[in-house]
């Protein structure tokens, strides 16, 4: 709560950080998790692009909430969008829970700080902390 | 009396009969679960054992003793727990969580039978008195600990769990610490279990009143209790304080990783024409091969920096990838705090790693180099600031605006002193001079005003920078509106009193100076009475300056000037000048024309070495908003350097080998500027040998 006592700019300091990490040069997607069940909770970006929800047909969707359960950047195809960053988000939740696993036996009082996972495409940066899961995919520079 | 004792004897028999076939019970149990029962079984012996000694000595020693069960167990007292009836309030508990959690036909099946034996050993631990010494419970029974920790594979499962977990916080009465911690982490779990489980029901509940025959099988047997929060659960969720916390760390996280410009894969072997593209000078630089110097990064922050100007900058002393920079108002946003600090990373490029605030614009800021979370600051309205790099953006303490203090604006602060004993000192433009604790700004330790010591017009001195030589704190120059540079003592001392020594200034500079720095002490030769000065009459002077001690053994005529040794005149006004912290003939200086120019007196006194810009912002004022206020050199390397001025940008300088760094130093260096430094004396006596003959 460091810049509660700030008087802002007619900008929330939270959206103004959000919007500067979509901004970052690279920055395809981030999708922000609840660490203890998974779930969504805000999320940006074509996250469609980098993985095309598997399922389309609305029978095996997860049931959503009509309207708003996602950050306002995402416009158009927000059936689509959501879906495919449920199923990302889900994704992702699994490789931490497995990675923090391997933390664990290897050292029980250590604890998981940092993902980096870099593939020929692109990069996820996971940040996991104590409630939430932040999951940045961005491009990595030209190797 | 011996009847009642053999009876005893008689019941201990039976109980250590009964006691060994629950063993072999357990035993045969244990084999079954885990299929390796060698060593399962081997520590259960020693704590039976154990048991025995323990209730044969209780039943020897203490016959009026109640039985342990009544001491400290949350068993009803007086009946002895049978396995029944344990397992009967077991159950009873379990099918009370269980109907919580709307589940109660599967709450009869819970308890599986192997469950009902692991709980009746746990049962029968009770029975043993508190031993006197404290014994740790190491818990051996296996059978308990080693599966509890695999995920719940159905729902009964995860209930049949629960009784024991209830009773295992007074089982383990002297429970090692980590232990309880693991049990209580366990616990969390499975109430998080629990709850998912709950939220997964309801969630079934509503799909079927929405009326979609839904493979519940799907969501069930995935892992992954994925589902969609509601709008409610999602806004109450992101406007947490929490969540706000996160999002702040987080981003910082990954702001500072995208921004690592080294890229870890790279595979060099494939890279060689590009390698030899980035030899070629890119970039903002000047200066040729290993004198270059290269912008390397700015900082600037639309949302803070705007429309602000940069009035002092520094670096870390204890991570040198951390600068602060202080900043003076917004004239534009009015309800912003006037004066801010922002302490930069350069691995950070787009945000401020910390960021703090003042009521008054602030004139000058500084680590404190005992403490890396401290940052000191002095302000318009006269203020002396303290902030913590660890607590809120407000300042954690602030000197008094009325009665003691200062009541004018403070462009100089400073701490010196050792590591155990520092003070801030603070001189304002009314000359007071104030002596400030670390722990305590309410009010100075010490006060000194500085007077003029031959007054014309005004009897006060207004100081606008003080600088203080390495080896003593209680001496230190001021730099005046008026011109002259005054030596000033913090205490009375043999032939001068505290407060500006009257017997000698420096007259030089025929305008306000903007900065005094003694040079920095470390090499082979001492070079701590050079003094450089820049001011706003277009000049930056070098000067030797008397050792404090020596001025009272000379005899000399109150009110001695003493004259520059050098005197180089520059294109604009000159803001601020700096040693650099490793070469002894390296400094920086930056003009109102908006330069950085280094120069190095070991090479050249007529011309710079380099003379750089920073880029201009391309959104930026273009009149007049060139003009750079400060330079700073990165003490512990010596290989960058930060500027600041008008334009609110902070641009960092990196210089080649030759014009930092601490590799290349070489004593030549030293000892070419002390033979220069004797040539310019020698030739200044003569002169003035020549203006008196």
């Amino acid at each position: 709560m460091a810049d509660k006592t700030i008087p802002s700019n007619g900008t929330d300091p939270m959206d103004e950080a959000l919007h500067r990490l979509s901004r970052k040069p690279g920055v395809k997607a981030w999708i922000m998790l609840d660490r203890s069940t998974g779930a969504v909770l805000k999320s940006n970006g074509q996250i469609s692009s980098i993985r095309p929800a598997k399922s389309a047909n609305s029978d095996t969707a997860l049931p959503t909430p009509t309207g708003g359960s996602f950050s306002t950047d995402v416009t158009a195809n927000t059936d689509n969008e959501s879906q495919a960053a449920q199923e990302l988000g889900s994704m992702v939740w699994g490789f931490m829970s497995t990675a923090g696993s391997l933390v664990q036996e290897i050292d029980t009082e250590d604890e998981l700080k940092l993902l980096r996972l870099r593939t020929k495409k692109q990069e996820l940066v996971i940040v996991p902390e104590p409630k939430y899961i932040l999951v940045v995919v961005h491009d990595t520079p030209p190797a | 009396m011996d009847k009642q004792r053999r009876d005893e004897i008689q019941a201990k028999r039976a109980k250590l009969a009964e006691l060994k076939r629950q063993r072999e019970l357990r035993a045969k149990d244990t084999g079954r679960g885990s299929g390796s029962p060698s060593d399962l079984i081997a520590p259960t012996p020693g704590r039976d054992n154990r048991k025995d000694i323990e209730s044969l000595i209780s039943s020897l020693v203490g016959d009026s003793r109640p039985v342990s069960t009544g001491a400290s167990s949350p068993v009803p007292k007086g009946s002895r727990p049978t396995s029944v009836l344990s397992g009967g309030e077991l159950s009873a508990e379990a099918s009370d969580l269980a109907s919580q959690s709307q589940a109660p036909g599967q709450a009869a099946a819970a308890p599986s039978q192997p469950q009902v034996l692991t709980t009746v050993a746990l049962q029968t631990v009770y029975e043993c008195p508190p031993s006197p010494v404290k014994e740790v419970v190491t818990y051996s029974t296996a059978a308990q600990t080693t599966e509890d920790w695999a995920p719940p594979t159905s729902r009964g499962r995860a209930f049949s769990e629960l009784p024991e977990e209830d009773d295992l916080p007074g089982v383990t009465s002297t429970p090692s610490k980590r232990q309880s911690r693991r049990e209580r982490d366990r616990e969390e779990e499975l109430r998080q279990k629990i709850r998912d489980e709950i939220e997964e029901e309801l969630l079934e509940a509503r799909e079927r009143l929405q009326g979609g025959p839904l493979s519940g099988g799907a969501v069930n047997t995935s892992n992954f209790p994925a589902r969609a929060l509601t709008d409610e659960e999602l806004n109450a969720v992101t406007a947490s304080d929490e969540f706000f916390d996160f999002v702040e760390r987080s981003t910082k996280v990954i702001e500072r990783a995208l921004d690592q410009e080294y890229d870890v894969l790279t595979d060099y072997t494939l890279q060689i024409q590009s390698l030899e593209d980035d030899e070629e000078q890119t970039g903002n630089t000047a200066g040729k091969g290993r004198r270059r110097v290269k912008e390397v990064v700015q900082f600037y922050d639309e949302r803070w920096s705007k429309k602000r100007m940069v009035s002092s900058i520094d670096f870390s002393p204890k991570f040198p990838e951390l600068l602060l920079a202080s900043y003076t108002k917004n004239p534009s946003a009015p309800h912003d705090p006037d004066g801010i600090v922002q302490v930069w990373n350069s691995h950070l490029h787009d945000r401020p790693e910390f960021l703090f605030h003042a009521q008054s614009d602030i004139l000058t800021a500084k680590f404190s180099p005992f403490h890396p979370n401290l940052i000191i600051g002095g302000t318009y309205s006269g203020q002396v600031l303290l902030w913590d790099t660890r607590a809120k953006s407000a300042p954690v303490q602030k000197t008094p605006l009325t009665g003691t203090g200062h009541s004018h604006p403070v462009y100089s602060v400073d701490i010196v002193g050792t590591q155990n004993a520092n003070n801030i000192i603070s001189v304002s433009t009314d000359g007071q001079l104030c002596v400030w604790s670390v722990d305590m700004l309410s009010q100075p330790q010490e006060q000194l005003t500085l007077t003029n010591p031959h007054p014309s017009k005004f009897d006060d001195v207004a100081p606008t920078t003080m600088a203080f030589p390495a080896a003593d704190p209680t001496y230190f120059l001021v730099g005046s509106e008026e011109g002259p540079i005054y030596p000033c003592h913090r205490y009375d001392r043999a032939g001068a009193k505290a407060g500006i020594d009257t017997r000698v200034a420096y007259k030089g500079h025929a305008a306000p100076v903007m900065s005094v720095a003694f040079h920095p002490p470390r090499g082979p030769v001492d070079l701590g009475d050079l003094v450089l000065s820049s001011s706003l009459d277009w000049s930056v002077k070098l000067w030797k300056v008397r050792a404090p001690a020596a001025t009272s053994t000379v005899v000399e005529s109150a009110g001695t000037s003493i004259h520059p040794l050098l005197d180089l005149v520059r294109e604009d006004v000159v803001y601020d000048a700096a040693w650099s912290p490793v070469r002894p003939g390296v400094f920086a200086l930056v003009d109102g024309a908006g330069s950085l120019e280094i120069w190095d007196i070991s090479v050249e006194t007529e011309i710079p070495i380099a003379k750089i810009s920073p880029t201009a912002r391309k959104e930026g004022r273009q009149l007049l908003s060139k003009s750079l206020n400060k330079v700073v050199w990165e003490a512990s390397e010596g290989k960058r350097l930060a500027t600041g001025g008008i334009d609110s940008t902070v641009s960092v300088f990196e210089v080649g080998p030759d014009l930092g760094g601490k590799d290349g130093v070489r004593a030549e260096e030293w000892t070419s500027v002390k033979k220069l430094v004797a040539r310019l004396e020698a030739a200044g006596a003569g002169a003035a040998a020549g203006a008196t003959a």
